[in-house]
């Protein structure tokens, strides 16, 4: 039985996906797992008693540094999990016409989900207790 | 090699998912895939969710208190457990990108496998006492 090339075994972007979206998942990876870290920490562990009610998340988010970081880690992971799910994709082999349809209703699906993130971040940050 | 009859092709996807008859990269393929549109789900659906924080005290933890029950904190463990899996077979593919240990990433997968097995093992004690 032959041994698979190493060249086979490594991440490599797909046909169809150009290297700088590879590049992008692949550096996104670390950093997801430095967010999660924290976002799982400090809404676990460093807020008293945890998040468990309302009036907790909003004296919470009155530190400006929380809702920032959960902004930035938005961002990272819906970039992260929506060139992952275009990956999936590629692998159904879409013609060219739908995976342009198909990469504009990502665009516009990351786009709206980040926006409305920030904007329910801030909000929660400015709701007085 | 793998076996023929086990690749996916578009047309059978499922195949993907066909963990017979595949080596260890195989698996690590399935589970990277089954963890990724799990995780993807779930994010999609805490944001939706969190929406609930817009409309005062009493959606909110009427919604936290409705959470409260062992099938949804079973949900909330196999989050936990998407996240790890995928989390420490993904810094097997990024070391083994840059080229490290790339001939031994099936141990590094092993490994990796184990300490997420052992956090997963403490976070599911930790959510069913607390």
């Amino acid at each position: 039985m032959a041994q698979t090339p190493v060249s086979q075994n490594i991440s490599a972007p797909k046909s169809g996906e150009t290297a700088w979206l590879w590049l992008v998942k692949i550096a996104t990876g670390p950093l997801l797992v430095i967010f999660l870290l924290i976002h799982f920490i400090v809404n676990h562990f460093a807020a008293e008693n945890g998040l468990l009610t309302y009036a907790d998340v909003i004296a919470y988010y009155k530190n400006p540094l929380i809702p920032a970081m959960e902004i930035l880690f938005l961002a990272t992971v819906v970039t992260h999990s929506l060139i992952g799910l275009r990956g999936i994709i590629l692998d159904l082999k879409p013609s060219r016409s739908a995976l342009k349809a198909i990469d504009w209703i990502f665009v516009i699906l990351g786009i709206t989900a980040v926006s409305y993130g920030t904007w329910l971040a801030l909000t929660i940050a400015s709701t007085g207790v | 090699m793998e076996n023929k009859r086990n690749q996916p092709s578009p047309s059978r996807f499922w195949m993907w998912f066909n963990p017979i008859g595949r080596e260890t990269g195989g698996w690590a393929f399935i589970l990277n895939r089954i963890t990724a549109l799990g995780l993807t789900f779930y994010l999609f659906l805490h944001l939706m969710v969190l929406w609930l924080l817009t409309q005062g005290p009493a959606g909110y933890n009427g919604f936290v208190e409705l959470m409260h029950n062992p099938f949804v904190i079973v949900g909330e463990l196999l989050v936990v457990a998407a996240g790890i899996l995928h989390g420490l077979n993904g810094i097997r593919i990024i070391l083994t990108t840059f080229g490290v240990s790339v001939t031994q990433q099936k141990s590094l997968f092993y490994t990796l496998m184990f300490i997420a097995v052992v956090a997963i093992l403490i976070f599911g004690v930790r959510m069913f006492t607390a």
